[in-house]
C-alpha cells in the first residue's frame, strides 16, 4: 500500500475525493447522456461570436459519442438566419434578435442561451483608453481621422468594421452609433475573430468586437466612462449588450433538440461562461 | 466499324458536355441576374456607391479596385518578367538560366493562399511601417503580391517565345557583330511580340480574376479608392464577401452582374489571345 | 560608347529582375518555413487525439489539421476522378475526330472555360446547389459533392488541352505505322497513340491534382466549413487545407492556432512541391523510357 494509503489521514482524503468525484461526475455525464443512442449530423452556421462555444460543445459531444457529427460554419448572423430558414442548416446562430419579418418568413424558433456585449477595441500599444459616444460616432463616420484629436499619437486612425451580415455590427451600429454612418473607407473583416486579429496586428486600429472574444491581444475602450467587460455587461452598466441566439426552423426535434437542451444545461452554460459570455441561467 | 461509331459518339458527347458547361455557367449568370434589369436597378449598378441599407448597389468602387490592383500589378510585373525572361533565354550563361527557369516553373505551383498567408504576416506590417500611414492593407500591398503571383505566367510565355526566334536571324545578327543585348533588343523582342502580347493578356486575365490576394490583403473597403494606400475591394473579393447575403435579395443578384463583367473581360482576353496565335500562321 | 552603356543597363536590369524575383520568393517561403518549422509534428495533425485512433477513424480530431488534410484528399480524388474521363475523352475527340470548324469553335469555348476566374465557377456551383435544393431535393446543400463537381469543371480545360496538345504533337511516323499494318483508327488511338502520349496526359492529370488541392475560391462558396471533422457522406460539409489556412490567417483565436496555420501552409507547400517534382520526373524519365525503350 502507498504511503498515503497507510495513514488514516490519507484514507479519509481519498474517500472524500472519491465521494466528490462520484457526486460531480454524474452531473457532467447527465448533461451529455441524452445524446446516447442518437446518431446523425447537426449542421450549424451563422454568428461568429458563438463559434468558440459551439466548438467546445462539439468537442465534448463528439468525443463521447462517435455517431454524432457536428459541422460548424461562420458567416455572420444574417447568414445563420437565412440558412436555417432555407433549410440548409439545422441551427442558425445569430448575435442579434431576428426581426419579426424574419421570424414570420422562416418560422423561426429562437433560443437565447447567453448574453454578450459589443465593445470598442484598440491595439494594446494605443494610449487612448476612453472615448465618448460623440467621438465614437465621429471616428466611425470618418470626420475624426487622426488619433491626436482624441488624445493619442499623431497617426491616422485605421477603421475596421464588419460585413453587412454581421449581428455584432448591427448591434453596434444601432446602440453605440445610433444608426450613424460608418465610413465606406473602413477595412471590412468577416468575423469577430478576424476583427480581433486585425486590431491586434495594427497599432493604429480601432474596431468593435464581442466582449466574450476580448483577451490580452486587444485593449477594450471605455465608452462614456464604462469599460466593456463581463462584469459591466452583467450589471447592466455597459449598455451595448445583445443576446446570443440559436435559431431553428420550427420546433427543434431529435438531435437538434438535444443539442439546444445541452446549451441550456449546466455543462453547456458552463462552457458559455468559460468562453467569456454571461450564461442566462 | 460500328464500335468506332459508338466510341466516336461517346467522345463527341464528352466534348459537347464540356462545351455545355461553359455555356451553362454564362447562362446561369444571365438568368439569375435578370431581376436586376427588370427591377430597374441595373443602371444604378454603374452609377451609385455600395450602400445596401439604402438600396444602392453600385459596383463601380469594386470595378475601380479591380482595375487599380490588377493594373498596378501588371506595371510592377511586366518589366520584372521581361528581365527574368531575358536572363533565362538570352543573356545569362551556365547554370543560371536553367535554375531560374526551374524556380519559375516551381512558382506556378505555389498555392495562392500560401502567398496570401505570408503576405498578411510579412508584407502588410512592412508596408505599414514604410509608408507610415494606413493599415498596410491597401492597393499597394495587394499589387506587389499579385505581381509576384502573375510573374511566372509571363516569364514562361516570354521565355518560350524568345527561344522560338529563328536561329537564322540570330546567326545573321552575330555575323554583323551584334552584342547579346543588341540581339535581344533589336531581333528577339521584335520577333516575339506575339508571345509577349499573349503572355501579358493571360497574366492580366489571371490578375483580374484572382480572388484571394485582394480578399486577404487589400482591406475590402467599399469606398472608391482614392490613393495607393487606400483599402479597396475587387470584383472577385466582392463576390466572396457578399455571397453570404440573402439569396433572393437584389444585393445577391448584383453578384451576377459582377460575374458577367468578369466573364466578359476574360472572354475578351481569350479572344484576343487566340487572334494572336492564329495570325502567327503566316510569316513572323 | 552609347551602345556599351545601353548594353550594361539592360544586362543590369535583367540580372536585377532575376534577383528581385528570387529574393521575393525566397523571403516569402523562407518566412513561412522558419516560423512554422517548429510546428511539424504529429500534434499538428492530430491535436490531442491518439494518431492511430484518428487514422482508423475511431476518434475525431480537434485542434489538428488531419480533418482538413483528409478533406482535401477526398476532394481532389473526387474532382479529378470525375474530370479525367471526360477531359481525356474530349481531348481525344478534339485531336482525332473533330472537323476543323468544330475544332476551332470548341477550342474557343475551352479556352474561355480555362480563363474563367475560379470565383465564378464557385458562384455557379453555389447557385446550382441552391437551385437544386429548391427544385429537386431538400437534401442537397453546398457540400463535398457540389465542391468536387465545381472543381471538376475548373480543371476540365487543363485536361482537355494537355491531352489534345500531346496527341497533336506526336511525330507523323508514329501515326502512320499502325494503319500501314492494317489497324483501324480506334486501334491506332488506343494501342499506339495514347500510350505514346501517356507522359503528357499524366502531366495534365498531375497539374489538375495540384490545381484542385490549392484552390480556395471555389470551395469557399460551395461547401467547405471551418469545423466538420471527417466528412460522413458526399452530401456533408467538410474541411480543406487551403480554407483552413485562409481562416487561420484572418481569424486565429490564439497563438497555437496561428502556429497550426503556419504548419498547414508548409504542408500544402510540401504537397505542391511533391507534385512538381513528380511532373519533372515524369517529363524527363517516363517520356524517354516509353519512346525509346530503357535507357
Amino acid at each position: 500500500m502507498t504511503r498515503i494509503g497507510r495513514s488514516l489521514y490519507g484514507r479519509i482524503s481519498i474517500s472524500i475525493l472519491t465521494l466528490l468525484l462520484i457526486g460531480v461526475a454524474p452531473a457532467v455525464a447527465d448533461d451529455l447522456s441524452p445524446f446516447a443512442g442518437q446518431a446523425g449530423t447537426i449542421k450549424i452556421s451563422g454568428g461568429t461570436a458563438h463559434i468558440p462555444v459551439m466548438k467546445a460543445a462539439a468537442k465534448q459531444i463528439m468525443q463521447r459519442f462517435s455517431d454524432v457529427r457536428i459541422t460548424i460554419a461562420g458567416g455572420g448572423s444574417g447568414v445563420g438566419i437565412k440558412q436555417v430558414g432555407e433549410g440548409l442548416v439545422d441551427i442558425g446562430n445569430s448575435g442579434r434578435k431576428p426581426t419579426d419579418e424574419e421570424i414570420t418568413k422562416y418560422d423561426l424558433k429562437m433560443f437565447k442561451w447567453a448574453i454578450d456585449g459589443v465593445g470598442l477595441v484598440v491595439n494594446p500599444k494605443n494610449t487612448v483608453a476612453s472615448l465618448t459616444t460623440a467621438q465614437t460616432k465621429a471616428i466611425f463616420a470618418g470626420s475624426i481621422h487622426n488619433w491626436k484629436a482624441v488624445g493619442g499619437a499623431d497617426k491616422a486612425i485605421n477603421l475596421y468594421t464588419r460585413d453587412t451580415a454581421s449581428g455584432t455590427r448591427s448591434v453596434f451600429w444601432k446602440k453605440a452609433l445610433g444608426k450613424g454612418e460608418i465610413s465606406a473607407k473602413a477595412n471590412v473583416v468577416v468575423s469577430n475573430g478576424a476583427m480581433k486579429a486585425a486590431v491586434a496586428n495594427d497599432p493604429y486600429a480601432i474596431g468593435y468586437v464581442s466582449v466574450g472574444h476580448m483577451d490580452e491581444s486587444v485593449q477594450p475602450v471605455a465608452l462614456d466612462g464604462v469599460t466593456p467587460t463581463l462584469e459591466t455587461v452583467k450589471s447592466g452598466e455597459y449598455k451595448i449588450a445583445r443576446g446570443l441566439y440559436s435559431n431553428t426552423k420550427g420546433e427543434p426535434t431529435g438531435l437538434t433538440k438535444t443539442f439546444i437542451d445541452f446549451l441550456f444545461s449546466e455543462t453547456g452554460q458552463g462552457l458559455a461562461a468559460a468562453k467569456g459570455f454571461i450564461p442566462v441561467k | 466499324m460500328r464500335s468506332q461509331g459508338l466510341v466516336q459518339g461517346l467522345l463527341a458527347v464528352a466534348a459537347a458536355g464540356s462545351v455545355a458547361v461553359t455555356v451553362l455557367i454564362f447562362g446561369f449568370m444571365i438568368v439569375l441576374g435578370l431581376p436586376l434589369v427588370t427591377s430597374g436597378t441595373f443602371f444604378n449598378l454603374f452609377t451609385s456607391s455600395w450602400l445596401p441599407n439604402e438600396g444602392l448597389y453600385g459596383i463601380v468602387p469594386m470595378m475601380a479596385g479591380s482595375l487599380f490592383i490588377a493594373g498596378l500589378a501588371m506595371i510592377f510585373s511586366f518589366p520584372l518578367s521581361l528581365g527574368c525572361a531575358a536572363l533565362v533565354a538570352v543573356l545569362a550563361k551556365g547554370r543560371v538560366p536553367a535554375l531560374l527557369h526551374r524556380l519559375v516553373r516551381f512558382m506556378t505551383g505555389i498555392p495562392t493562399v500560401v502567398y496570401g498567408f505570408a503576405g498578411i504576416f510579412l508584407l502588410v506590417p512592412v508596408v505599414r511601417e514604410w509608408t507610415g500611414s494606413g493599415s498596410g492593407m491597401c492597393i499597394l500591398s495587394a499589387s506587389l503580391l499579385l505581381a509576384i503571383l502573375i510573374a511566372p505566367t509571363m516569364i514562361l510565355f516570354f521565355t518560350d517565345s524568345f527561344t522560338g526566334v529563328p536561329k537564322s536571324y540570330l546567326a545573321a545578327a552575330d555575323a554583323l557583330g551584334a552584342t547579346p543585348v543588341q540581339k535581344f533588343l533589336h531581333v528577339v523582342i521584335p520577333c516575339s511580340w506575339r508571345g509577349l502580347t499573349t503572355g501579358v493578356l493571360l497574366a492580366l486575365g489571371r490578375a483580374v480574376g484572382d480572388t484571394l490576394i485582394a480578399l486577404m490583403i487589400a482591406g475590402n473597403a467599399t469606398a472608391f479608392p482614392g490613393s495607393l494606400l487606400d483599402s479597396a475591394r475587387t470584383l472577385p473579393a466582392h463576390i466572396a464577401l457578399v455571397v453570404a447575403a440573402d439569396f433572393d435579395s437584389l444585393e445577391f443578384r448584383t453578384l451576377f452582374a459582377c460575374g458577367i463583367l468578369l466573364y466578359a473581360f476574360t472572354t475578351l482576353t481569350v479572344v484576343l489571345t487566340r487572334r494572336m496565335v492564329a495570325d502567327k500562321g503566316g510569316a513572323p | 560608347m552609347k551602345a556599351r552603356c545601353c548594353d550594361k543597363l539592360v544586362t543590369a536590369w535583367a540580372w536585377l529582375s532575376g534577383l528581385v524575383l528570387t529574393a521575393s520568393v525566397a523571403t516569402l517561403l523562407g518566412f513561412l518555413l522558419t516560423k512554422g518549422a517548429g510546428t511539424l509534428s504529429p500534434a499538428l495533425f492530430f491535436g490531442d487525439t491518439v494518431p492511430l485512433d484518428a487514422l482508423l477513424l475511431k476518434r475525431q480530431v480537434f485542434e489538428g489539421i488531419f480533418p482538413a488534410t483528409v478533406g482535401t484528399l477526398l476532394l481532389v480524388g473526387l474532382a479529378v476522378g470525375m474530370a479525367v474521363p471526360v477531359g481525356i475523352a474530349t481531348g481525344i475527340y478534339m485531336a482525332e475526330f473533330a472537323a476543323p470548324r468544330t475544332k476551332a469553335v470548341f477550342g474557343l469555348f475551352f479556352d474561355i472555360l480555362a480563363g474563367i476566374p475560379s470565383i465564378l465557377v464557385g458562384l455557379f456551383g453555389f447557385s446550382a446547389a441552391i437551385f437544386l435544393h429548391h427544385h429537386f431535393s431538400g437534401q442537397i446543400t453546398p457540400c463535398l459533392l457540389i465542391s468536387a463537381l465545381s472543381l471538376a469543371f475548373l480543371v476540365l480545360p487543363y485536361l482537355i488541352r494537355t491531352t489534345q496538345t500531346t496527341l497533336e504533337n506526336l511525330p507523323r511516323h508514329v501515326r502512320m505505322t499502325a494503319p500501314a499494318l492494317g489497324a483501324s483508327k480506334l486501334q491506332t488511338i488506343f494501342y499506339v497513340l495514347l500510350p505514346q502520349s501517356l507522359s503528357g496526359i499524366v502531366s495534365g492529370i498531375i497539374l489538375s491534382i495540384g490545381r484542385c488541392a490549392e484552390d480556395t475560391a471555389v470551395i469557399m462558396l460551395t461547401g467547405v466549413v471551418a469545423t466538420a471533422g471527417i466528412p460522413a457522406s458526399l452530401l456533408s460539409g467538410y474541411e480543406a487545407l487551403p480554407f483552413y489556412i485562409y481562416t487561420v490567417s484572418a481569424q486565429y483565436a490564439d497563438q497555437a492556432e496561428l502556429m497550426r496555420g503556419y504548419g498547414a501552409a508548409i504542408v500544402l507547400l510540401a504537397v505542391c512541391a511533391l507534385l512538381f517534382a513528380l511532373t519533372a520526373f515524369i517529363r524527363h524519365r517516363l517520356a524517354d523510357h516509353l519512346l525509346y525503350g530503357a535507357r
